[in-house]
């Protein structure tokens, strides 16, 4: 009777979830105002960090920019503040680099209070094939994408239990829920940032910390730079993202308390069919879509890469 | 006129370009449909890996030995590495035992990369070129991430994951010099799904994932058709690494036994399959968590008792 009555009550709150979620693609969702709250973005310094800081900026949040390159932080943060009437704080800090991530929060902690939204944005892109990638750029890879998530995790997650309060996202990539060709070692470090964003999300809701929201995102390629020279086959189905557009997407869906976010939508589809397609048919798919030759002409962010190579050779 | 045609010819023919893709892809699908149902039905061919170099890291105890005694039965040649020097020995005594001519056991640090790289030229010297490599070596600390200190959530990232990529730039270029090669990655649950208790053990896992994924689409791409990638992805299984874990749902998500495990593991290599989820509730699983809302996914998890999976959890606890 006990069996009957359990499947029962799961069986009618299945329902009721399924109908509350056709609902609430109908009916947006309320979006939470952020005026007020104390945002740490981490490479800020270009592309979407900055883009997401000028929208913050715009919606009344305080902004706590980080970037390695202190020219382009600063540059974000003048355009942030002609925003809106905030507060904006500016720090050179190598998120890969443990010690340096909690000395430059824990500045941040003193000159500015504790961060209610935490965006791990920064990353860097190798775009070679695995066997020609040399071992220091592959660490550095995992040191920026995925570990720095855990240090910044532990320097601001605290305050944010204690104050059962808070927003952690995670831009992870559609590289980081598919493998790509050309892209082992930044598929691996956004795959990891997915998971690891993911078990937080599953820790902190076991703990009933329910004030405190995560919202994991999956972008397909954007046009900040970041994957230049990439291409795309389909345009209509894998678009090369606008970064106005994606930025306005992920603050949306910070605001909604969206839990994943994932760009473009077709790209649901496309994880939706690799859980049910053989092997054989998946690869069909990925050829057909050019998924397998879009890093074919990859350049990169030139000038990042310069910057990378001089932190290595000072570190080595 | 004739140009005016020639510019009208021009105009179709990215048309007919797009409708002739259009029908490769959909013959390729159809091809590959047929080709599963049929594989369905008729279990595919396994292949003989008799002489075979098969490399196991962490084969010291539970997954990993049984790994290797299988290979053993099957006439490889067998590469044991593991940190601990007993546990390595002994797994080499058993493989010898059960009838493995050529064994060779080294005692290897898969978190250090200069020692995987010296080791893996000692195996190249002494032994060969390696043509089955599998990672699976792998730790766990099990604590709430806010509990678990820095540096040893950087060595259950390093011996889980960041091993992989130096033991491929050890042995890949070999295998693709020669277009012969297999790369199995013993990725986990942990690794298509987060869990709670198991932050820095998911994010290696799903890394793991992600990297032997993302190197087979490179494989594939060159057109190195010789080099096959396994990806296991198993629930719990009863080797002690997740000592007083539980299930609520025995049926549906069982802890596995490992010879079971280790039984599927072996199948799927010599079939070459590229994903295998065991149990087969996890395929159903993942189908889901691929397109339903997020509450009701929550519900399923818990459910299945996926919160309270790592209540009970003890630490390594070695079986003999």
């Amino acid at each position: 009777m006990n069996v009957i009555l359990d499947t029962g009550i799961l069986l009618g709150r299945f329902l009721y979830y399924l109908l509350e979620s056709v609902v609430y693609k109908i009916i947006p969702k309320g979006k939470k105002s952020i005026v007020g709250e104390i945002v740490l973005i981490t490479g800020a310094g270009s592309g979407l960090g900055r883009l997401m800081a000028i929208k913050f900026a715009s919606l009344g949040a305080n902004l706590v920019l980080w970037d390695i390159n202190q020219d382009g932080n600063m540059e974000t943060c003048r355009l942030a503040k002609e925003k809106g009437d905030v507060k904006v704080f500016a720090y050179k800090c190598d998120c890969s680099n443990r010690q340096e991530v909690y000395r430059v929060a824990d500045e941040v902690k003193k000159e500015v209070g504790d961060v209610t939204i935490l965006i791990n944005n920064a990353g860097v892109v190798t775009g070679e094939q695995f066997l020609n990638t040399p071992d220091h750029m592959v660490e550095r890879s995992f040191l920026l994408n995925v570990l720095s998530h855990f240090w910044t995790y532990k320097a601001f997650l605290p305050a944010m239990i204690k104050a059962n309060h808070g927003h952690l996202v995670c831009i992870s990539s559609a590289a980081g829920v598919a493998g790509i060709n050309g892209l082992s070692d930044y598929c691996a470090s956004k795959f990891a940032a997915f998971g690891f964003a993911e078990s937080l999300y599953l820790e902190l809701k076991v703990q009933k910390k329910t004030k405190i929201k995560t919202t994991i995102v999956c972008p397909y390629f954007i046009k900040t730079g970041l994957f230049e020279g990439c291409t795309t086959k389909y345009p209509l189905l894998l678009p090369i993202l606008e970064p106005e557009y994606v930025a306005q997407k992920i603050v949306n869906a910070i605001l909604e308390e969206q839990v994943y976010l994932i760009m473009p939508k077709f790209l649901n589809v496309a994880l939706l069919l690799k859980q049910i397609l053989s092997t054989d048919m998946m690869i069909a798919l990925v050829e057909y879509l050019g998924v397998d030759t879009c890093m074919a002409s990859f350049r990169g962010r030139k000038k990042a890469d310069e910057g990378q190579t001089e932190t290595e050779r000072k570190h080595l | 006129m004739l140009s005016r045609c020639a510019g009208v010819s021009q105009n179709m023919a990215p048309d007919l370009n797009s409708a002739k893709k259009l029908f490769i892809f959909l013959g390729k699908s159809v091809f590959a449909l047929l080709e599963a149902m049929v594989f369905a039905l008729i279990p595919k061919p396994r292949k003989d890996v008799a002489g075979e170099i098969v490399l196991v890291t962490g084969a010291g105890s539970g997954l990993g030995r049984l790994l290797a005694l299988s290979f053993a039965h099957l006439g490889s040649v067998l590469v044991l590495w593991d940190i601990s020097k007993e546990g390595n020995e002994e797994t080499c005594k058993m493989a010898r035992e059960a009838g493995a001519t050529r064994v060779y056991a080294y005692t290897c640090d898969c978190s250090r990369r200069e020692e995987v790289y010296r080791v893996a030229d000692q195996v190249k010297k002494e032994v060969g070129d390696v043509s089955i490599l599998i990672n699976n070596a792998g730790i766990v600390t099990g604590k709430n991430f806010l509990d678990c200190p820095d540096e040893l959530m950087e060595k259950s990232f390093d011996v889980n994951f960041k091993a992989h990529l130096w033991t491929y730039k050890a042995f890949l270029p070999a295998m693709i010099a020669s277009n012969h090669g297999h790369l199995v990655c013993i990725s986990s649950l942990a690794g298509l799904i987060g869990a709670n208790g198991l932050a820095d053990y998911c994010a290696s896992k799903f890394a793991a994932f992600g990297f032997a994924e993302s190197v087979f689409v490179e494989t594939f791409v060159r057109k190195q058709t010789g080099i096959k990638t396994t990806i296991v992805c198993p629930f719990l299984i009863k080797t002690g690494m997740f000592e007083g874990c539980t299930t609520r749902c025995p049926t549906l998500l069982p802890i596995l036994e490992p010879e079971y495990a280790v039984r599927k593991i072996v199948d799927a290599i010599l079939q070459e399959k590229l994903y295998l989820y065991i149990p087969r509730f996890l395929y159903f699983m993942m189908f889901l968590k691929s397109f339903m809302p997020l509450k009701a996914a929550l519900l399923l998890t818990e459910y299945l008792g996926g919160f309270t999976l790592m209540d009970g959890f003890l630490g390594h606890k070695k079986q003999d």
